[in-house]
């Protein structure tokens, strides 16, 4: 009879019932966002820190991966050292630098990074394969845009521009051997990466044995802890940095769209409960000679408040489920608006969509459903019985 | 030759004399000067590198971090120093990353086309230009902003019609009363949408005053997180203007809307509520 009662209920007033579920939709499709904006760019983040199993980055103290251009001396030794600590399964002494190509009418800048290509984790070989002499190379799609070169390709740059006397410096002649996704890199940029013995002489004295950062990868089911702690005395210049340690930068980072995420989420939640509260209350005040008559009958109170708890309820429920598909499609369109910020990578999502997600979005629709109706139907449901019903006759 | 091994001697022992040369003065970013409780006065000892050979520098002068949107998330402290001695300390020669050209307003093209035509190698960009390049980060969470205020603008225009559903419908009485006496649907309709109306500019209104507190408080604790004196939110004149007739229109449609559906019903039947009874026993029919 309960559910009967409310579906009747709702069927009587459609536009006012659809024009609910439309408001609530709306609503959860942006608290639906907000809790995947809250939590998305956290997962998206650490899949990409992790994405070629690296989990630990030594950098000098006070920076970050390429926040300066500071660099750490005596990279030889130091990958020698830390090859050498147990459990330590691979080291990826990594150097950045600019590539200057020479097109004959033009020149072209492009990031160069390099490393080790046997235990690399900055880029995916696409198609070709990674360098393996001293004077080859893979590029970004952006690269191979710019340059209008193919992969087989030779090319010549340098990697600095002396204004002078007009001349790159530490010229090279370069074989384009791959085509690869930079992980860390924006979509649009132009990229390369070369051996880091190349890209050190290149640069003359001054990168001598020099490397921007390392990455290093634990040997699998190693204990996290105790590698940082045996890396860290090994190398007491450098600061280690753990995946969480980078996770807990990117939250100081990126702390504005998550406190964004949480204001607007609240936002959202608060105008979904007002408005199931006033629709609810606005009916309940209709029905009371209904709802008094029904109590005449026999009917138990907490029947009523059960039934009008129900379409409060069933509101949140439908306007909740078709919120869920609008939130994806609005997260997919702020996706697409963040995901142009300058120099993100191109693997970042900001609104990474989980099931747990969903399921949050929706419990605390449902919960707030459930809230919105409690009061009113208490209210209407403990009206004097004789007095109400000669009210609403009388009118 | 006994003169002369004095005088090596005197001026060995004078060239052997530590120099007296005074330090240098540096100018502190505020924030590491909060952090490390530095002083103006204070001896730093500054490297090029982490364990590199120092200068000392006394500290004459805090600097306070621009309003400058591509600053606001680097944690990094800034210093000022002299020109010569960052080029010693970190052994860059005779070189600078930019120079700044002041230019007057009118010569300004002139100029650049003068020093891009003069100096082979270098590229002369307006100070404008750069701006913009650099705020791109903040140009984007613009643009982000805009389509959350879209949703929202969706979201308000949804409650306001169904607030004013709710509203009219409660007064279908009175509206069968005033039709029966011969007040015309029309009248009815303006009437609603004036009162529509009002409630959408008493409630902007209220939105101002909420968002201007907002405001206030979005920027003391933004300004904090990231110890700038950069605005984050800024309740501007055409916000406002845009805000409040954005409601007022979007109120007149919800009240046109509510009111068009009131008086499409015969007043009798808004009058007894059988209007009611036709849309509920419409299913099962």
């Amino acid at each position: 009879m309960v559910l009967r009662l409310a579906w009747a209920t709702l069927t009587r007033n459609r536009t006012r019932t659809l024009l609910a579920i439309l408001g609530v939709a709306v609503s959860a499709a942006m608290l639906l966002d907000m809790v995947m904006l809250s939590s998305g760019m956290r997962a998206s983040f650490k899949d990409l820190l992790l994405s070629r199993g690296f989990q630990f980055r030594l950098v000098l103290k006070g920076t970050l991966p390429f926040d300066t251009d500071a660099t750490i001396a005596d990279a030889s030794d130091i990958t020698r050292r830390l090859e050498s600590l147990a459990d330590v399964d691979a080291v990826s002494p990594v150097l950045g630098g600019q590539l200057h190509v020479d097109l004959g009418d033009r020149a072209i800048v492009a990031m160069a990074l390099g490393g080790v290509a046997a235990a690399q984790g900055d880029y995916e070989v696409l198609d070709g394969r990674a360098p393996s002499s001293e004077n080859e190379l893979v590029a970004s799609d952006a690269f191979f845009t710019a340059t209008g070169k193919r992969l087989g390709d030779t090319l010549s740059a340098g990697a600095g521009y002396d204004p002078q006397l007009r001349l790159f410096s530490g010229r090279r002649v370069f074989t384009l051997v791959g085509r690869a996704h930079f992980l860390y890199l924006s979509e649009g940029q132009r990229a390369v990466a070369l051996p880091l013995a190349t890209l050190q002489a290149m640069q003359g004295e001054r990168s001598h044995d020099r490397v921007s950062f390392f990455m290093l990868r634990a040997r699998s089911g190693a204990n996290g802890d105790s590698v940082r702690d045996r890396i860290a005395p090994a190398v007491p210049s450098l600061f280690v940095v753990s995946t969480e340690i980078a996770m807990r930068q990117v939250d100081e980072r990126l702390s504005y769209f998550r406190q964004l995420a949480f204001i607007l989420g609240s936002v959202s939640l608060a105008v979904g409960f007002l408005l199931v509260t006033t629709l609810v209350t606005v009916s309940v005040n209709e029905r009371l000679g209904e709802i008094v008559v029904l109590r005449a009958l026999g009917v138990a109170r907490i029947r009523i408040v059960q039934q009008i708890v129900l379409e409060g309820s069933a509101i949140m429920i439908a306007g909740a489920i078709a919120g869920l598909g609008l939130g994806l499609l609005t997260a997919r369109y702020l996706n697409s608006i963040l995901a142009s910020f300058p120099g993100l990578p191109a693997s970042i999502d900001f609104f990474l969509f989980q099931p747990s997600d969903a399921w949050t979005a929706l419990g605390l629709l449902v919960g707030a459903g459930v809230l919105a109706g409690i009061y009113p139907s208490w209210r209407g449901a403990s009206q004097p019985i004789a007095p109400t019903l000669r009210e609403e006759a009388v009118g | 030759m006994l003169v002369a091994l004095l005088a090596a001697a005197l001026l060995q022992q004078i060239d052997s004399s530590p120099p007296t040369r005074p330090p240098r003065t540096i100018a502190i970013d505020e924030r590491l000067a909060a952090d490390r409780s530095i002083r103006l006065g204070d001896r730093l000892v500054v490297s090029g590198t982490s364990r590199g050979v120092g200068d000392t520098v006394v500290v004459s002068a805090f600097m306070r971090r621009q309003p400058d949107p591509s600053e606001v998330a680097r944690a990094q402290y800034r210093v000022r120093m002299h020109l010569d001695q960052l080029q010693s300390l970190i052994n860059y020669g005779d070189r600078v990353d930019r120079f700044a050209v002041a230019t007057r307003d009118a010569l300004t093209d002139t100029a650049i086309a003068a020093i891009n035509a003069a100096a082979f190698g270098f590229r002369a960009h307006r100070s404008r230009d750069i701006v913009v390049e650099t705020s791109r980060t903040f140009l984007v969470v613009s643009r982000f902003h805009r389509a959350i205020g879209v949703i929202t603008i969706v979201a308000s225009a949804i409650f306001l019609l169904c607030i004013m559903l709710l509203k009219v419908d409660e007064r279908r009485r009175d509206v069968a009363a005033l039709r029966l006496m011969g007040v015309s649907a029309r009248s009815i309709v303006r009437s609603v949408m004036i009162e529509a109306a009002l409630v959408a500019f008493i409630g902007s209104g209220a939105g101002v005053a909420i968002g201007w507190t907002a405001a206030q408080l979005i920027n003391w604790h933004y300004r904090g997180v990231y110890r700038t004196p950069l605005a984050f939110a800024a309740v501007t004149p055409s916000i406002i203007a845009l805000a409040v007739s954005l409601s007022v229109v979007l109120g007149l449609a919800a009240g046109f809307l509510a009111a068009q559906r009131l008086v499409r019903v015969p007043a009798l039947e808004l009058l007894t509520g059988r209007h009611e009874e036709r849309v509920f026993a419409q299913p099962s029919s």
